[in-house]
């Protein structure tokens, strides 16, 4: 894999004191590849009410881990794979089995949830990774993440440029998507599938307690301060990354000292709590 | 364009049935949708129309054949359809322009626009005299506003075979009205077939050229005024209606507490004219022979 020194150095280059230890630049990396994504892919999720989706897809992050460690895997990849699986089993039991959405999912999130403490309540040192996976650790992330992450990011812009009408129109009238031509159950699936991906790294940086918030805070606020859905994708991106941005370096500051994917999250909801009132200063002038 | 009456058929349903475990939604349907027509699905709710309009978008899973005959010049011949109604996601921000660009193709709606494309979405709402529309957000528009617009989408396909369920539902009448003509005059000027439900019978009479009465299976079809007889449509809704004025001479007696034709007879259990199955409705039919 190419050396990632010289963007290391570029990040290093920033005013802020912090951004001189490598940890800290790595971390900065990865919130860059994937808070994009995760703000844009909100926008569906929002549309498509599949919040619930990401939550239990979220907790299935903990059984991936535990599985990888009692059969010896790498975890980063049992993890991975887990979530897929999670995701993809979710979709399937909606759609063949006829099951309302929270039904479907609430079966599945008990199933992983109780699969994972299970597994992890027959090893030893559990607590440590149960305290990782809640509260996820973007500092220790290392870089052959990143280079997953960076392959993640280039296949959601793909995706995200191929698919935003079709899964925009599927959120307004499947029938209607349908008769225009667009495959709507292979777009859900793949929606699906890159989705529990991305959720698999958010649960990494900011833990599954937050993961949602990753996801659906910078879309709720794009809502708000745009009138089309064109604007949408961009307020969404703009939300995400500033808030992963300021909210890591005020995590690091010695006066703060909090946790950084609690801030990042904290940061978002600053912009959600101004896009409201934005919101009602434009309804109120109508 | 062409006659009509001398070309193939655009639509042929032979022996459609769908079951839903042992519920039958539709029974051997077997009817012919003319080319260029605007044909009309008529009957009483639960008889399946919106059901053989599902089986036609290959949404729904049927018994039997539906064949989509080839264009004259032997392309396939390209569907729209336009929904009932619409349920927005709740403050989901999209403007009317951005939804006929959905219908359109092209570039993600993030990614800018083209003048052409702008070009194209202001033809498409001219088509429904909705210009006025284009930078308003969709959760904004009226009833009719929105069909208006969900019509422009479905014409910007430049479809051959236009299919709406009951599109114009809920709407004034005014509104109503003003759809159908709408419909009916871009159909004379572009040609296509159109397919729809309606429970509109009045307008149903005025602008439709074929009608399917449906009640499970095919009862009638064919031009109005022969399958939308007083007859026909008491059997078809068990109530008397009368579209045509010559067929209000028919001695159907009216209800005994305000004397007018109404249904709210039958819901009340009175004996105005017992709604009957229609393989068993000799005693209506007798009344009418």
């Amino acid at each position: 894999m190419p050396d990632l020194a010289p963007v290391y150095s570029l990040l290093g280059m920033l005013p802020f004191d912090c951004l001189q230890l490598r940890f800290m630049q790595q971390a900065l990396l990865a919130l860059l590849l994937l808070t994009p994504l995760a703000a844009i892919l909100g926008v569906h999720v929002v549309n498509c009410r599949m919040a619930f989706f990401s939550d239990a897809v979220g907790h299935s992050a903990f059984a991936g881990v535990a599985l990888g460690l009692l059969f010896g895997l790498d975890p980063l990849l049992t993890m991975l794979l887990f979530g897929l699986m999670v995701g993809l089993s979710i979709m399937t039991m909606q759609q063949q089995h006829r099951l309302s959405a929270d039904t479907a999912i609430g079966i599945i999130f008990s199933a992983v949830v109780a699969l994972g403490l299970a597994v992890i309540s027959q090893a030893e040192g559990a607590a440590r990774d149960m305290q990782r996976f809640l509260l996820g650790d973007v500092l220790t992330i290392n870089e052959h993440e990143i280079w997953i992450l960076f392959a993640l990011f280039v296949l959601g812009l793909i995706f995200q440029y191929v698919a935003y009408n079709r899964l925009l129109l599927i959120s307004l009238n499947p029938v209607m998507a349908h008769t225009q031509g667009i495959r709507v159950r292979l777009w859900q699936y793949l929606f699906a599938a890159l989705l529990s991906l991305v959720v698999m790294f958010a649960v990494r940086s900011v833990g599954v307690l937050l993961v949602t918030a990753l996801l659906i805070v910078p879309a709720a606020a794009a809502r708000n301060l745009t009138t089309s859905a064109g604007g949408l994708f961009w307020w969404a991106l703009i939300v995400g990354l500033s808030s992963a941005i300021t909210g890591l370096l005020l995590s690091a500051q010695a006066w703060l000292g909090t946790s950084s994917g609690a801030t990042i999250i904290l940061t978002a909801c600053c912009w959600f709590a101004i896009s409201l009132l934005w919101s009602a200063r434009q309804n109120s002038r109508c | 364009m062409a006659n009509p009456k001398h070309l193939p058929p655009a639509v042929v349903f032979d022996a459609v049935s769908v079951r839903y475990g042992r519920v039958s939604i539709l029974d051997t349907v077997n009817a012919l949708v003319p080319r260029g027509s605007n044909t009309v699905l008529v009957g009483p709710n639960g008889a399946g129309k919106t059901s053989l309009l599902l089986c036609l978008l290959r949404e729904l899973p049927y018994r039997g054949n539906i064949t989509l005959l080839p264009l004259p010049d032997g392309r396939q011949p390209r569907l729209a359809y336009v929904p009932q109604q619409m349920t927005l996601p709740l403050g989901l921000p999209l403007l009317v322009e951005e939804f006929i660009l959905l219908n359109l193709g092209g570039r993600p709606l993030w990614f800018g626009r083209k003048a052409g494309e702008i070009t194209s979405v202001k033809a498409c709402l001219a088509m429904v005299d909705a210009q006025n529309l284009c930078k308003r957000r969709l959760s904004d528009l009226s009833g009719g506003e929105l069909r208006r617009v969900l019509l422009a989408a479905a014409l910007g396909r430049k479809p051959d075979i236009l299919v709406l369920d009951e599109a114009e539902a809920g709407v004034d009448v005014r509104g109503e009205a003003l759809f159908w003509e709408i419909l009916n005059s871009t159909r004379q000027a572009y040609g296509f077939t159109q397919i729809m439900v309606s429970h509109n019978l009045s307008l149903t009479a005025h602008y439709a050229t074929h009608v399917i009465c449906l009640n499970k299976s095919v009862q009638v079809q064919g031009p109005p005024r022969n399958c939308l007889d007083a007859a026909q449509l008491y059997r078809l809704f068990g109530i008397p209606i009368h579209l045509y004025p010559e067929q209000c001479e028919l001695e159907v007696p009216g209800c005994p507490e305000c004397g007018a034709f109404s249904h709210a007879a039958h819901e009340h259990g009175t004996t105005l004219a017992p709604v009957i199955p229609v393989s068993l409705n000799h005693q209506v039919e007798d009344n009418y022979a």
